[in-house]
């Protein structure tokens, strides 16, 4: 028992970051349909710009608010340089434009913090709490609270800004939305700008737990990809159960069989769901398809 | 008799190829830059797989290493462990694959796109995890070794000119294969469902059936391609067998048109020698690092995705195609009537 919450703790701090991340997937697909495989990069770079602000002694939470600004620009540059230009292209070309980037961002970055794994002061003061039995760091506490503090913006953000009108209506039908005078230039930009501030806020998080390196985000952001598809890909909650369920099939995977057996396990279970729910488990038949 | 929109094999094309590979041992003689293109035929397999997949049959595999590894290791354990002769476990390093993609494709007949492309992305974790895992057989991450060598009347092939040939040879055999394929009746069918599923299944093709034979096939060639890289080397390992393998494929696919067979070989051609150059540059310039090589990698598949959507060959052969029909227009001065068809040879 005591084990087992220990794991649930393990997977729900885990499973929060693919949640973010898995937001971030979501946010881009429902306006532009667009699968962006480098939202795992963004993680990354907010991860790494943190340490390097932060070791060249701009104060904490100063850094903090630079790394959320500078991946932002990145990702607006993507969209701006990459995504638009590629506009006529179909699905696959689409993915493997995400991919170019990410392998692009990745390389940079190997040759910009070399290889080694770097250390990011953790938010707080970092010593264990106790609760019934089982330990977690403040920090875990911390990226459970951001991801409940993003859930939460995010959802007032869409359903009570008139900008997140804007930005509901161009998912929904974009052409009538055009007539009502949303540009979806802008809202395509605005869904890479907003997917990858959530990127940052994911890499600033578990910067402190994970140690980041520059091949960090691969798989965080095949993780996201799998926690957006398994909760449905378009649905917001979706995503966020799904990135919950990764996250503690992991860390029970890791626990109760071992550690090398976790990915293997998670994706098993992972084929499974979709082989009972093809569309995810909150998502709709239409969904997904993506011209593919 | 031509039928518009009937296509035939160009065998001219074919008998170029195999000049060019009968000539390039004559030219090139250092046993690297051999080695080099014994490893680009390899790919070269898996890339036709991957474009039949993808080009004609309109469905996206990110987990293509998956279906190399269960080749590479199949041959292995039988030779290695259970003493078969290679050339009799030839069959089974085509068919255990092929029976991997018939489960999945059965299991996965439900998803499409995006979905479809994580179920294989999927899948490539969990088989890249078991090589890793399962050490009692594939020993683990460490690799397994003593795989034996090829041998034909008696003869040892050996790394080097001969297991080039061998390996050019099979990438030969693939090539026709496949170009027959997309020119015959099944081509047509598939080529349809690329450009509209639900206009071909309501004119009678079976839309499903299709796809799942193409699937099983690219799964096939990617289990060849196994078995000549697990009888080249002494050792695999899991290593060789990860996303960014999968990754590799879909851009070599990807660079030389993933409509084209003959895109597809000159597509892993090209990322080959992007490496050899990179690699070669690192050499002599300390700056130039593995590193490079990825940045190179990134940079090329936006620019052929954002330039060529086509990919490089289609793109080529239509500048070609229209800049001669230019040329016909003004030495007759009659308009002649352009090539709409875009070639998907």
């Amino acid at each position: 028992m005591q084990d087992f919450l220990q794991f649930t703790l393990t997977g729900i701090t885990i499973g929060s970051i693919y949640a973010i991340v898995a937001l971030g997937f979501v946010t881009i697909y429902s306006v532009t349909k667009v699968i962006n495989l480098a939202q795992g990069e963004f993680v990354m770079l907010g991860g790494l710009t943190m340490f390097s602000l932060v070791s060249v002694g701009v104060p904490y939470w100063l850094s903090f608010i630079a790394t959320i600004l500078f991946v932002t620009f990145i990702g607006w540059l993507m969209e701006n340089l990459l995504i638009r230009r590629a506009k006529g292209a179909d699905a696959i070309s689409l993915i493997i434009l995400t991919i170019g980037t990410s392998i692009f961002i990745r390389g940079i970055s190997s040759m910009v913090w070399g290889k080694d794994q770097h250390t990011v002061a953790p938010f707080t003061k970092n010593t264990p709490v106790e609760i019934g039995g089982a330990s977690i760091t403040p920090q875990s506490i911390w990226v459970i609270l951001i991801m409940l503090l993003v859930v939460g913006l995010m959802y007032m953000f869409i359903d009570k800004t008139m900008l997140g009108k804007a930005f509901q209506a161009s998912s929904v039908n974009p052409m009538a939305a055009r007539l009502m005078g949303i540009s979806p230039k802008r809202m395509s930009s605005f869904s890479f700008v907003l997917s990858a501030a959530l990127g940052a806020i994911a890499g600033l998080a578990i910067a402190p737990i994970i140690f980041p390196a520059y091949d960090m985000g691969a798989m965080l952001g095949i993780k996201g990809f799998s926690a957006a598809i398994l909760g449905g890909l378009g649905s917001a909650p979706g995503a966020v159960i799904g990135g919950l369920l990764i996250g503690l099939f992991e860390s029970m995977g890791a626990g109760y069989i071992s550690s090398g057996m976790k990915d293997i396990i998670t994706f098993s279970i992972f084929l499974l769901i979709l082989i009972i729910r093809p569309n995810g488990i909150l998502g709709e038949k239409t969904i997904g398809k993506g011209g593919l | 008799m031509k039928l518009r929109g009937v296509q035939q094999t160009k065998w001219w094309g074919v008998v170029v190829f195999i000049a060019a590979i009968l000539i390039f041992p004559l030219i090139v003689t250092q046993s690297f830059f051999i080695t080099q293109a014994t490893f680009a035929g390899i790919y070269a397999i898996i890339a036709i797989g991957l474009g039949l997949l993808m080009g004609y049959a309109g469905q996206i595999s990110l987990g293509q290493a998956a279906f190399y590894g269960v080749g590479a290791y199949t041959t292995s354990i039988l030779t290695a462990t259970w003493g078969w002769s290679p050339w009799l476990s030839l069959p089974i390093a085509l068919l255990v694959p092929a029976l991997l993609a018939i489960v999945m494709g059965y299991t996965m007949s439900r998803l499409s796109g995006y979905y479809l492309a994580m179920a294989t992305l999927a899948l490539g974790i969990i088989v890249h995890g078991l090589l890793v895992e399962g050490k009692g057989i594939t020993m683990g991450a460490s690799g397994f070794y003593g795989i034996p060598q090829l041998s034909l009347f008696g003869m040892t092939i050996n790394q080097g000119v001969p297991y080039y040939f061998l390996v050019w040879f099979f990438v030969l055999l693939v090539l026709i294969l496949s170009l027959n394929i997309v020119h015959s009746r099944v081509g047509r069918a598939l080529r349809s469902i690329h450009d509209s599923e639900i206009a071909s299944s309501s004119m009678g093709v079976n839309t499903g059936r299709y796809k799942m034979q193409v699937f099983i096939l690219s799964a096939s060639f990617a289990g060849l391609a196994g078995w000549l890289f697990a009888h080249m080397s002494y050792s695999i390992s899991p290593s060789a067998f990860t996303f960014d393998a999968s990754i590799l494929f879909l851009a070599m696919v990807v660079l030389g048109g993933s409509g084209s067979v003959w895109g597809a070989l000159i597509g892993a051609l090209l990322i080959r020698m992007i490496g050899i150059t990179v690699h070669t540059l690192g050499e002599q310039f300390s700056f130039i690092t593995s590193d490079s090589e990825h940045v190179i990698y990134g940079l090329i598949l936006i620019l052929v995705v954002i330039f060529m959507p086509k990919g490089l060959f289609p793109t080529v052969i239509d500048w070609f195609k229209n800049t001669s029909i230019k040329r016909a227009e003004k030495k007759s001065s009659v308009p002649v009537t352009p090539i709409k068809q875009s070639v998907s040879e």
